[in-house]
């Protein structure tokens, strides 16, 4: 029951290294990193959990998977690495279709980061957790050791690589997940509700950390979540109703369309709240990025008259 | 007074050489049919103060009375039967707990544990079944082929059977979809309100408790470092960020908008149409 | 998270023990079952007694762990006490005490005494290779001792792969059941409060939700592990590696020692006094 994840230093992004690995690495942005056609998957013909989905995301792009519980969201993104068996339609991972003689690469190139922060911890220390991927790739230990370091160190879980997972909080067990899935070196990392069971102040430490990693434009990031500021921050949000892809828009315009947050079983952040209330009200103000943009924006009104 | 702590410690495995405090003289006075909402980072002792409530945990130290029910720290408990009717205590993740082939037996566990027949408790099975808002078809299903939140809301029910007098929920709304999760709090609030029930909710998102909690209690470290109205809190908000609390994006604005317009004093709006009311009468009502 | 196991422990005393290949630790553990069993007498029980303490104070970890260790078993040692007690029928021996038509024997009694401390000593003592070896390390260690199964076509990674997540998962499985049995209690059905009959009942239906949980549990690690590129048979390297030290041989060597002193005993009889 100790706490120990408060303060800690957050996931900061190596400027050098990300620009001498982009230029061999990554094919440059816009490359689309994932592309779906026609995707179908389902239990039996009448039962499509996911129904027709065609979708591109280009390398580097920050992506938000948004939709009521039972959608097919998480289906989704467990066809595109395989953890679930194809269905109908064809993924492309970096240009590679996938087929069985493809799971492995591809695999390798999409890194998943889940919901529960226990059920997900594999090693019996925090090392071993991180090591477990890095084995299965074969590197020599200099190797291991070298990437086991350097993103502890950028996830800020330096002290803890010698703690069973029973010694670690909600928050930490996530910080490990995402060191461990990142030392892979995937170029797309999936996070399927991965802030959902967090308490408040680790999904913002987490929702920094989707940040930097983003800045570094390394990843693609597709993230699926209900919560308001992580949409908010992302640049494109899909949105999922019974299978079927919705709508495909900036998180501003899907925060203004009481429809599909409606479908979608989604509340807008406060201040697209506040401001829809006020429009009512017959006060028209832009959206406030934060509670001192919006009495200043009141104050000339108030006081003009 | 439904509940008073006095000076109440908690350690886990007291006497052996793993002892650890979880709660270490926690105050507490908490009035019949309020709605109270308990705050505090991970680890602060929050799911160890909520088992208290109906005696699964004793207080190593210290006095907590319960209703009129008192159990010591170092002296035996009472039986602890009725306390257990009277309190009913939902923990995380209740669909996980339960184990009948239908919602109904589900339901009828508790009625029958304290010694109702089966038709009272069929009968108050279906009324908790309304109560939280949910279809009486679902009686007969397997508890296993519910939605996610008709699970939650199933097994919320199964304490409900036993009408008690205070409710008590851990983290009730965790991992459900914004909508879901403002609906179950509408419940848990007419369940307040309508039936004058004590509910006690443990969350870590204040912010959907916030319209609707007449009382806060802030934990840290095992220590009651806050107790008292929204008002108190807000006044306070600085302070919580150091227990590592987030403070909700609401009050941020409420507190902004008073202190330049000179709000202070009034009651805090702090649904976002309570506050853009507020504001469009700051902005109207000078139109003159 | 309360009441924990003792058994399956790391206590950290970065002590020369602590650094002992396990490989080396779990061979000098198997010796020293032998040692235990081959000590038939008081003196023999002496030497081991006197061996064990020296090793254990090597460990630098405070002997009331150990003893902590034993603790759970003493009704198993009251039941082979009181077994060896009445079993002993020594027709010309001394009696100690006797209730009815039934003696108890002064030998009875010696041998019974005799077995507890065999096995006091059994369990406490092996508890180092827990107390001193990291889960981690124990399963590497046990995937070395194994290794001559791969002759026999049993693959020891699978083995220790499926007890590593044996032990990773049991404590959470074993908190989730306890918060069930919580949640029941504050359902009306307190383990502690009810009956005998109606507590093996409870206790099924305690099964349900965490054969659920377990599955739960399951099928989120497997995608863990696939989505982070395993597959059962795949090659891998491997991160520890456990590296043969002299030191280890040496740690080996006390145990043979002992061992070799015990057959020497037991071979030549250590003379009337001291023999059972």
């Amino acid at each position: 029951m100790k706490q120990h994840d408060l303060k800690e230093p957050h996931y900061t992004p190596d400027a050098t290294e990300s620009t001498s690995q982009s230029s061999d690495v990554i094919p440059g942005p816009g490359y689309p990193a994932i592309e779906l056609v026609g995707v179908s998957y389902g239990y039996g013909k009448d039962l499509p959990v996911i129904d027709d989905i065609s979708l591109s995301i280009p390398q580097g792009q920050w992506v938000t998977l948004v939709g009521a519980n039972g959608c097919g969201k998480s289906t989704l993104v467990k066809l595109m690495n395989a953890l679930l068996s194809k269905g109908e339609g064809s993924i492309m991972v970096k240009g590679k279709e996938l087929q069985s003689d493809t799971i492995g690469d591809i695999r390798k190139a999409i890194g998943m980061v889940f919901q529960n922060p226990d059920n997900q911890f594999i090693g019996a220390t925090v090392e071993e957790d991180i090591v477990f991927g890095l084995e299965g790739q074969c590197l020599s230990i200099e190797v291991m050791e070298e990437r086991v370091n350097s993103y502890a160190e950028k996830l800020g879980i330096t002290e803890l690589l010698d703690k069973h997972p029973s010694e670690l909080s909600g928050g930490q067990k996530q910080r490990v997940a995402i060191a461990s899935i990142l030392s892979m070196e995937p170029e797309i990392v999936i996070f399927d509700e991965a802030s959902s069971m967090l308490d408040e102040r680790t999904r913002n430490d987490l929702l920094n950390i989707l940040s930097d990693m983003h800045k570094s434009g390394r990843y693609t990031i597709i993230s699926i979540t209900h919560d308001a500021q992580e949409i908010a921050a992302s640049e494109r949000v899909l949105v999922l109703h019974e299978g079927k892809l919705i709508a495909d828009r900036t998180p501003t315009d899907l925060f203004q369309d009481e429809k599909i947050l409606e479908m979608s079983h989604l509340i807008a952040p406060f201040a697209f709240q506040l401001t829809t209330a006020l429009h009512r009200y017959g006060v028209d103000i832009s959206i406030p990025n934060c509670e001192k943009e919006l009495t200043e924006a009141l104050w000339p009104l108030h006081s003009i008259k | 007074m439904a509940i008073t702590f006095n000076q109440v410690s908690y350690e886990y495995d007291a006497n052996s050489m793993w002892s650890q405090a979880a709660l270490q003289g926690v105050n507490l006075h908490l009035e019949s049919g309020i709605l109270a909402g308990v705050a505090g980072a991970t680890g602060s002792g929050k799911s160890t103060l909520l088992q208290m409530f109906n005696g699964i945990l004793k207080p190593t130290s210290g006095t907590v009375q319960v209703l009129d029910i008192t159990l010591k720290g170092g002296e035996k408990a009472p039986k602890l039967h009725q306390l257990r009717k009277r309190v009913g205590l939902v923990f995380q993740f209740p669909e996980q707990q339960l184990f009948e082939d239908t919602v109904e037996k589900d339901l009828c566990f508790g009625p029958i544990n304290f010694g109702y027949s089966l038709e009272e408790a069929k009968d108050r099975a279906r009324r908790a079944m309304e109560q939280m808002g949910l279809d009486l078809s679902l009686l007969s299903r397997n508890p296993f082929q519910l939605s996610g939140g008709q699970m939650r809301k199933v097994a919320i029910a199964s304490v409900l059977t036993m009408d008690p007098e205070i409710l008590v929920l851990d983290e009730p709304t965790a991992t459900l979809d914004p909508v879901s999760r403002a609906e179950l709090i509408q419940l848990l609030h007419r369940l307040c309100r309508e039936d004058g029930r004590t509910v006690i909710i443990v969350t870590h998102r204040m912010d959907e408790l916030l319209p609707f909690a007449n009382q806060w209690i802030v934990l840290h470290e095992g220590l009651t470092v806050f107790q008292g109205t929204v008002k108190a809190l807000i006044e306070q908000a600085d302070r919580m960020e150091s227990y590592g609390i987030t403070i909700p994006q609401s009050i941020r604005y409420w507190r902004s908008l008073s202190e330049k317009f000179g709000w202070s004093e009034e009651d805090p709006c702090l649904s976002a149409e309570a506050m853009s009311k507020r504001i469009a009468h700051l902005v109207n009502s000078e139109d003159v | 998270m309360s009441e924990k196991l003792l058994i399956g422990r790391t206590i950290d005393t970065g002590s020369w023990v602590h650094s002992i290949d396990p490989r080396a630790k779990m061979v000098a553990m198997m010796l020293y079952v032998v040692i235990i069993i081959l000590s038939n007498t008081w003196l023999e029980m002496a030497y081991v007694i006197l061996f064990s303490l020296i090793i254990i104070s090597l460990t630098r970890i405070h002997i009331k762990y150990f003893i902590r260790a034993a603790k759970p078993l003493w009704v198993l040692m009251l039941f082979i006490f009181i077994v060896q007690c009445i079993k002993v029928d020594d027709k010309n021996g001394a009696i100690l005490l006797s209730i009815g038509s039934w003696n108890l024997y002064f030998e009875g009694f010696k041998l019974g005494l005799f077995s507890v401390l065999r096995m006091v000593f059994l369990v406490s003592f092996t508890a180092i290779l827990t107390f001193t070896t990291t889960p981690g390390r124990l399963n590497q260690g046990l995937e070395g001792v194994l290794k001559p199964l791969k002759v026999v076509r049993v693959s020891p990674d699978r083995f220790t792969l499926m007890v590593s997540i044996a032990l990773r998962f049991i404590p959470s499985i074993l908190e989730e059941a306890q918060i069930i049995l919580k949640a029941q209690a504050s359902r009306g059905a307190d383990l502690r409060e009810l009956p005998w009959k109606e507590k093996g009942k409870m206790l099924v239906s305690l099964l349900v939700p965490v054969t659920v949980g377990a599955f739960r549990r399951a099928e989120d690690l497997v995608h863990s592990m696939e989505s982070r590129g395993f597959r059962l048979g795949e090659p891998r390297t491997k991160y520890h590696r456990l590296v043969w030290r002299k030191r280890d041989t040496i740690f080996i060597c006390f145990f043979i020692v002992m061992l070799v002193a015990m057959v020497w005993m037991s071979g030549y009889g250590t003379g009337e006094l001291w023999t059972l």
